[in-house]
């Protein structure tokens, strides 16, 4: 196994964990929403939300997780209990997927299928999909009891 | 891969068991745990609804104190429906409140004689709202007088006037679209998520849940499978009647949705030049090869929080409010 990577990685993305007090160096975007957090590479990143909890974020890590490009995806809130609405969770992206380690003549050079923020997007989509899919099928099956119910009120 | 497995070719399944005009009881299935618990968890908090929220007291003789008075009226659940046509008080643009993101509600009682029962039908709503129905306080009961608000003597009086506004749970419980919402899977603990406290024997003294019949125990004998992940969520909604229970479960998907769709917003917006905000080309060390992997240079830079730089909050500089350095005379402030 590659120690290098698997211990430097994850590694990398606790260091950012500790170090980012977002007032330090915050990497502002529209109204702070949301943050990369220092110590980001391309292929494993830091990124903090403003104003989300474990509603959205237990949610997109299972997204994240689910493809499966994406090595590691994690997320916390740091601060529990600051008050409501300025607490923010920090999504850690790390995407490793790479051919190369298991037959040693290739250089050791990890090929990334995407990045952490494609890997981000496509969660976000992932999820978007699923809602709507859970929203047609409640409709459907509500339409679908509505009419049984009415067929044997009538029957 | 698992991923199709699950995704694609069955998806997600939705069986409505019951409904009632205030209560649905559905099973989803096919879907992970992190996503039936989002979706319950905006069901309970996020969900906007109307409630009162600003009691101005013009009068108030009852044996209630003001403040008492007012949170009651605030747990008067007020019809919701149609309720996204209005906008939260902080987003409209409108000076104080207006149609747009309020209802007036007024109440006037006085007592002649005997003892005088105030009950959320004497709310009237006064002047123009978005829709005809949106703020009117939900009745239920057979006699169609609603929650009763307080009881007043001979000569008492309240007059007062009221502001609904839109909101969520999440700011305040009056704002809950339900009072409960059942929630269950793997009825017979195959999975272990739960270790049942027990005396003798937990199978006797735990009595297993209705939802039990809609699935398979684990067949005893077989062992663990510890690969097995929860697949099928039992909902139960119970509605207070402000929204429709079917309504409150589309709205909470909604709301999901459009927390998602914010963000992707946000990180589309920044992603049009390929670069997260360009912080990607600050940041980025060793270049696009992992293996040239270094510490950050920021560990003693700009990049922490807790470097002895002179930016660095916790510096080795930074006095504590007792005088010296937080942790000694050492190169790090930690």
């Amino acid at each position: 196994m590659p120690a290098s990577v698997h211990s430097q990685e994850p590694q990398e993305a606790d260091q950012s964990m500790i170090d980012a007090e977002p007032e330090v160096d915050p990497i502002m975007l529209e109204e702070k929403r949301v943050v990369v957090l220092p110590g980001s590479s391309e292929t494993s990143a830091s990124f903090q939300f403003e104003n989300e909890g474990h509603t959205m974020g237990n949610a997109l890590r299972y997204a994240i997780m689910k493809n499966p490009a994406v090595e590691f995806c994690g997320y916390t809130i740091p601060i529990p209990l600051t008050p409501r609405c300025t607490f923010a969770f920090r999504q850690l992206v790390s995407l490793t997927k790479w051919n190369g380690w298991r037959s040693c003549s290739l250089p050791r050079t990890p090929r990334y299928t995407t990045t952490a923020l494609e890997a981000l997007e496509k969660g976000f989509s992932d999820l978007m999909d699923l809602c709507d899919v859970v929203t047609e099928k409640f409709t459907d099956a509500r339409d679908q009891f509505n009419e049984e119910n009415s067929n044997r009120m009538q029957s | 891969m698992e991923y199709e497995m699950d995704m694609e070719p069955t998806g997600p399944q939705v069986t409505v068991r019951e409904a009632e005009p205030y209560r649905v009881d559905f099973r989803l299935s096919s879907i992970d745990l992190a996503f039936a618990n989002s979706l319950r968890r905006t069901i309970l908090a996020e969900v906007p609804t109307m409630a009162l929220d600003l009691i101005e007291i013009e009068s108030n003789t009852s044996v209630l104190a003001d403040e008492m008075l007012a949170h009651r009226l605030g747990m008067i659940p007020l019809n919701a429906k149609n309720c996204d046509q209005m906008d939260y008080t902080r987003d409209c643009d409108c000076e104080d409140h207006c149609v747009r993101c309020s209802v007036t509600l007024s109440l006037h009682a006085r007592c002649g004689n005997g003892i005088m029962t105030v009950y959320a039908r004497d709310l009237a709503v006064q002047g123009e709202r978005m829709n005809d129905t949106i703020g009117d306080p939900v009745i239920t009961d057979a006699e169609g007088k609603g929650a009763i608000i307080c009881k007043l003597r001979k000569g008492q009086e309240i007059k007062l006037t009221c502001l609904a506004k839109k909101g969520t749970a999440k700011e305040h419980a009056k704002w809950a679209p339900t009072s409960a919402v059942g929630f269950e899977y793997d009825p017979h603990n195959n999975l272990k998520h739960v270790d049942y406290w027990y005396e003798q024997d937990a199978a006797k003294e735990w009595p297993i849940s209705e939802n039990a019949a809609w699935e398979p125990a684990a067949n005893p004998d077989q062992p663990f499978d510890y690969d097995a992940e929860p697949n099928t969520y039992y909902f139960d909604v119970e509605s207070i009647g402000n929204l429709e229970p079917d309504m409150i479960i589309q709205q909470g998907i909604t709301v999901l949705q459009e927390k998602l769709a914010t963000t992707i917003s946000v990180l589309s917006g920044e992603g049009e030049d390929g670069h997260v905000g360009g912080v990607e080309d600050a940041d980025m060390m060793g270049g696009a090869d992992p293996d040239a992997y270094e510490p950050p240079e920021g560990m003693d830079g700009h990049l922490t929080a807790y470097g002895n730089g002179a930016a660095g909050a916790w510096g080795a500089s930074a006095q504590t409010p007792y005088g010296a350095t937080p942790y000694g005379q050492g190169a790090y402030g930690f």
